[in-house]
């Protein structure tokens, strides 16, 4: 099974997971049906209901990626008491047997649209995942993850170890970052290390979720995902004893006590054991602990088990708010401004024109019981003239921080462990790359800038006919493509 | 994966100075390190990454002149300093009454508690032949006031002398983020964009960009993981982004399925089928002909300048044929574009030669009309691809007008394919934002729904006059959201835990990202609050800035 994470079709299919989202934050997950899976008893089948509006699942699947989706009229109050009819047909299903009971179910009314209301459907990623996800302990958000799996060297192809699996979010990011083919689809002749997520997660109940989430968006291929106390039974796969090696390239903890775990990974293990890290590649370790105390014993016990290039940081990220700022006398009514005088000049204006006023009014005032009395009339203020400029460019662009920050989620030690170099394969290497040899004496005597000229020039036009040789060769070679792909086919046949 | 160092691979060199070097390690050669010494190149191939050397001051009979050293004795330090080295977990050394005793209340701030002259250091230095030890030790010996030091200024006293003196070098994987950090830290950080860390993750993250799998394109599915990137770093987006999808080491050729197994397992084969017919030859891959697992770069001149991949072994003018990029990095200019029948490549195709007349063209004429051919033929398929869109995702990190770039290529991107530009300072990127607000979204729709209800039945709608109004359609991208991060390093050391003291100025970098969505052509009312909709019946002014509010 692939994974919608992953790669996708172009379009929303039913029984895979889809993101439907409200607003920037709201994303509300759901995988689609065809059926109604939980039997709610809608008319129109399955039906998510989100304050926006319902949107029957008929609705949604076989959308392209990003389509904006008009809610639909869905009776969501009758459905919990259901017609007399409707009853003595489920006393007639209880009586059949199941292939009957398909037969008899009701027919799927055909959606309405409703007046109001819409989402955009979107294919999950790992983000959107992480923003929509059910929260079961802490999430690592993108900000940490990003930089961890950076700072990690996690590629297509590396294995990676996460300890605490906790809600998924990390889980799903490091499966996307090791991806380069799901497993089972390949021939055996390729010698090709897909990548891979082991997951351990010591909480029963959380490490079944994750298990059956991984499942449901068809990562279950890609991530391992175990019941363990790392702390206790370290990081093999299958028995903590004599299992196999997960062969780790990286290592995220997001555990209580990081330090407790560090013995497990380890170059020698005990005798009998395998090591869980690569042997042949450096392994690259992130704790991830929220207080100082647990990120100091950590390192000191990094330090004693042979760790390089430890580091500690914590990550600030903010979101910025962008908003037009709007101040000035002629901004009644509208929403977000201030009425307040933009400049001196305005200031200055308006109390001009107010004491005019008032003026005005007085000597209006007086002329009151004459014959010829008029009331003032009304006039439209200087500042309340018509502009081109269309609201939406009125104003200054300003930008500040969102209201609400997460000003520290955890601090994140980094450490390198190399791998392990034994006499026999250092001699080697020296057999291989004699230690004093050396081409050229260092000490050449240098030539002259003119010299080096002609030299380039006679190197460039001895470039230029080996180029045009190999391009002939190429254009033969590409003619002969078909026959010599004919005679590779047999050649493997054979 | 970086287990061993190559031969003729590029190598970062972190001196003891915390300075990084960039070397290429070419075989049988000589390495130089300046006032830190020198060493033949041989010594280090094959070994693996993360090992600190130390050069000797005399070679062995093989002429082996490096030796490790171990992770031990580089913790030795600061495990010193820890505390942990002299078996106190207490460190400041406290009186009775839980007063510091030795604090800096005796020590002046002179720099005349050095008894050796700079003339006497500098003969140590020609006499000792480069013993750094000899002359760390010396130093230490001839410090006047060095029993007034706590524990820790003497370690940190010693410990800058070895860095000083020390002829100790690591060598360190280039890779992505090791570049950034060499460009920030010893180049001219604004080339790069100064572009972090923690930007090159969170850019990778919200594009969403990965390898595309080893799935076989059916029917319904369209190609996996064909990306858009428009760079003016240099290439330190597009290595960054090749690393992700797995095409920017040229040893990442070696687990490609569509290429040949590596020459060991071949041999291996060889040597059990020796009578088997020689292999025939391998078929040249023809430049930009992948169609999954690509980049596509889109350039303003003629030329993109990536001149930074040379590093990971791709050099741009002379491409290295086996490297993965030179099959999955496609480039095309904006011209190209926007307009490719300006382009002269694109749109001059050279004339057939039928195949009697092209046998009896001389040998050179003949090279030189398949080249036109082929050049003519690669070009026009990745302006066309390029043309047509479909792309996976959008990443921008460029020096043009930000709206304009997405005003070109939004439309081009598959839906809910995420964008995403970086900038180092965040106006361009407010300005942008604020294109995509929802009071332009409201007067975009507003406009359109009556241009559209002007223009008679059945003809198309004149458009020109929304499109002067807004640069891009807001419409087509959502949310538009604006970002930043930072990391801020610690020094971790028992009861002298805190941050750095000091750290790199310079640009914050910023990250507006969006998703590529299909607004519906039915005429829809958003739900949501009644009151604030009343209002919006009420004025004319679209007044809100949030979602609940937007008509569409």
């Amino acid at each position: 099974m692939t994974s919608p994470f992953l790669t996708r079709n172009a379009v929303a299919d039913a029984d895979s997971l889809a993101l439907l989202q409200l607003r920037r934050d709201q994303i509300i997950p759901t995988i689609l049906r065809d059926h109604d899976d939980e039997n709610q008893g809608y008319w129109e089948g399955k039906v998510t209901n989100t304050r926006f509006g319902s949107f029957p699942h008929s609705t949604l699947i076989g959308q392209p990626w990003g389509a904006q989706i008009v809610a639909s009229k869905v009776d969501t109050g009758s459905r919990g008491r259901p017609s007399t009819k409707r009853k003595a047909e489920e006393l007639d299903a209880e009586t059949t047997t199941g292939a009957e009971e398909d037969k008899k179910r009701p027919s799927l009314r055909a959606p309405v649209s409703a007046d109001s209301g819409f989402l955009h459907i979107l294919a999950p990623t790992p983000e959107a995942w992480t923003l929509s996800l059910p929260h079961r302990t802490q999430v690592v958000y993108t900000p940490d993850y990003s930089y961890i799996l950076h700072r990690l060297r996690v590629r297509p192809g590396c294995t990676v170890i996460e300890a605490g699996a906790g809600s998924g979010s990390f889980t799903h990011a490091s499966a996307r970052a090791v991806f380069n083919g799901y497993p089972g689809t390949e021939e055996a002749t390729k010698r090709r290390r897909l990548g891979k997520v082991c997951s351990f997660e010591f909480h029963e109940g959380r490490a079944a979720k994750v298990q059956q989430e991984l499942k449901d968006h068809g990562l279950d291929g890609i991530v391992e995902a175990t019941h363990r106390d790392v702390y206790e039974d370290g990081f093999l796969l299958g028995d903590p004893k004599t299992g196999k090696s997960p062969k780790a390239n990286a290592i995220f903890l997001d555990l209580p006590a990081p330090w407790l775990a560090l013995k497990h990974l380890v170059r020698n293990p005990p005798p009998g054991q395998e090591s869980a890290l690569d042997p042949e590649s450096p392994a690259y370790i992130c704790t991830f602990s929220p207080c100082l105390e647990q990120a100091e014993r950590t390192i000191r016990t990094m330090r004693k088990l042979s760790w390089l290039n430890i580091s500690m940081v914590e990550v600030a990220q903010r979101r910025l708010d962008v908003k037009r700022d709007r101040v000035g006398l002629d901004t009644e009514g509208v929403r977000g401004a201030t009425m307040f005088p933009k400049t001196v000049e305005e200031a200055v204006a308006k109390l001009r024109s107010d004491e005019q006023r008032a003026k005005l009014i007085r000597e209006n005032r007086m002329t009151k019981g004459q014959p010829d009395y008029q009331p003032i009339a009304k006039e439209t203020p200087f500042y309340k003239e018509k502009t081109d400029v269309p609201v939406y460019a009125q104003g200054r662009l300003t930008h500040r921080s969102e209201p609400d920050l997460r000003t520290h989620t955890s601090y994140l030690v980094f450490a390198i462990l190399p791998r392990a170099w034994s006499e026999e394969e250092e001699q080697k290497c020296r057999d291989q790359w004699p230690s004093a040899k050396v081409a050229k004496p260092d000490n050449e005597p240098k030539t002259s800038k003119k010299q080096m000229k002609r030299d380039a020039a006679v190197e460039r036009a001895r470039l230029r006919d080996e180029q045009k040789q190999l391009e002939e060769k190429s254009q033969l070679e590409s003619g002969d493509k078909i026959e010599e792909e004919k005679l590779e086919k047999e050649s493997t046949e054979a | 994966m970086h287990s061993y160092i190559r031969p003729g691979q590029f190598v970062a060199i972190r001196l003891q100075s915390d300075q990084l070097r960039l070397i290429q390690i070419i075989p049988d050669t000589v390495v130089n390190l300046g006032r830190f010494g020198n060493f033949t190149a041989n010594q280090i191939i094959g070994r693996p990454f993360y090992f600190t050397f130390e050069i000797l001051d005399a070679c062995d009979d093989a002429g082996h002149q490096l030796r490790v050293v171990s992770a031990t004795e580089l913790h030795a330090e600061t495990l010193l300093a820890d505390g942990e080295g002299d078996g106190e977990g207490d460190d400041v050394d406290t009186g009775e009454n839980g007063i510091p005793m030795r604090t800096n209340r005796q020590i002046n701030d002179e720099n005349s508690s050095q008894k050796l002259t700079l003339q006497e250091i500098e003969e140590l230095k020609r006499e000792a032949g480069g013993a750094g030890k000899d002359i760390v030790a010396k130093l230490l010996e001839s410090h006047s006031a060095i029993d007034q030091k706590t524990a820790f200024s003497l370690a940190k006293y010693t410990l800058r002398k070895r860095k000083k003196y020390l002829k100790r070098f690591t060598v360190l994987p280039l890779d992505v983020g090791l570049l950034a950090n060499y460009l920030i830290e010893e180049r001219d950080a604004q080339k790069a964009m100064e572009l972090r860390d923690e930007h090159i993750g969170l850019i990778g993250c919200w594009g969403n960009v990965h390898h595309s799998g080893n799935v076989e394109v059916g029917e319904g599915m369209k190609p996996h993981g064909r990306y858009a990137i428009v760079d003016e770093t240099g290439g330190l987006v597009v290595a960054a982004m090749a690393e992700r999808m797995g095409i920017l080491y040229p040893h990442d050729a070696d687990e490609d399925p569509t290429e040949e197994q590596d020459p060991p397992a071949h041999n291996a084969a060889e040597s059990q089928h020796t009578d088997e017919p020689p292999k025939p030859r391998r078929i040249r891959p023809q430049p930009m002909s992948a169609t999954t697992n690509t980049i596509t770069v889109i350039h303003p001149y003629s030329q993109p300048n990536l001149s930074l991949l040379k590093f990971f072994g791709y050099d741009t003018n002379n491409p290295d044929e086996s490297h993965p990029l030179h099959t999955h990095l496609k480039s095309i200019s904006w011209m190209q574009l926007a307009d490719p029948n300006s382009d002269p490549l694109y749109a001059n195709e050279p004339p057939i030669i039928p195949a009697e007349e092209l046998a009896e063209l001389k040998q050179s004429k003949r090279t030189a009309y398949y080249h036109k051919r082929n050049r003519w033929g690669r070009v026009k398929a990745v302006v066309d691809e390029g043309r047509a869109g479909n792309f996976d995702g959008l990443i921008v990190s460029t020096l043009l007008e930000p709206a304009s770039v997405l005003k070109t290529m939004v439309p081009l991107l598959a839906g809910s394919a995420p964008v995403v530009v970086y900038s180092p300072t965040v106006e361009s990127l407010v300005e942008l934002t604020d294109m995509y607000s929802t009071a332009r979204r409201t007067a975009f729709i507003n406009k359109k729904r009556e241009l559209e209800s002007q223009s008679p039945e059945g003809e198309a709608v004149d458009l020109s006059s929304l499109h002067e109004e807004f640069v891009v359609d807001p419409t087509i991208l959502l949310p538009p959201t604006l970002q930043t991060s930072r990391v801020r390093p610690w020094q971790v050391l028992p009861g002298r835990t805190h941050p750095l003291m000091t750290g790199r100025g310079g640009a914050e970098g910023y990250l507006f990202h969006g998703v590529r969505v299909f607004p519906t052509t039915q005429n829809i009312q958003a739900a949501g609050n009644v009151r604030k909709r009343r209002k919006v019946e009420t004025t004319s002014t679209p007044i809100s800035d949030r979602d609940v509010e937007m008509t569409s």
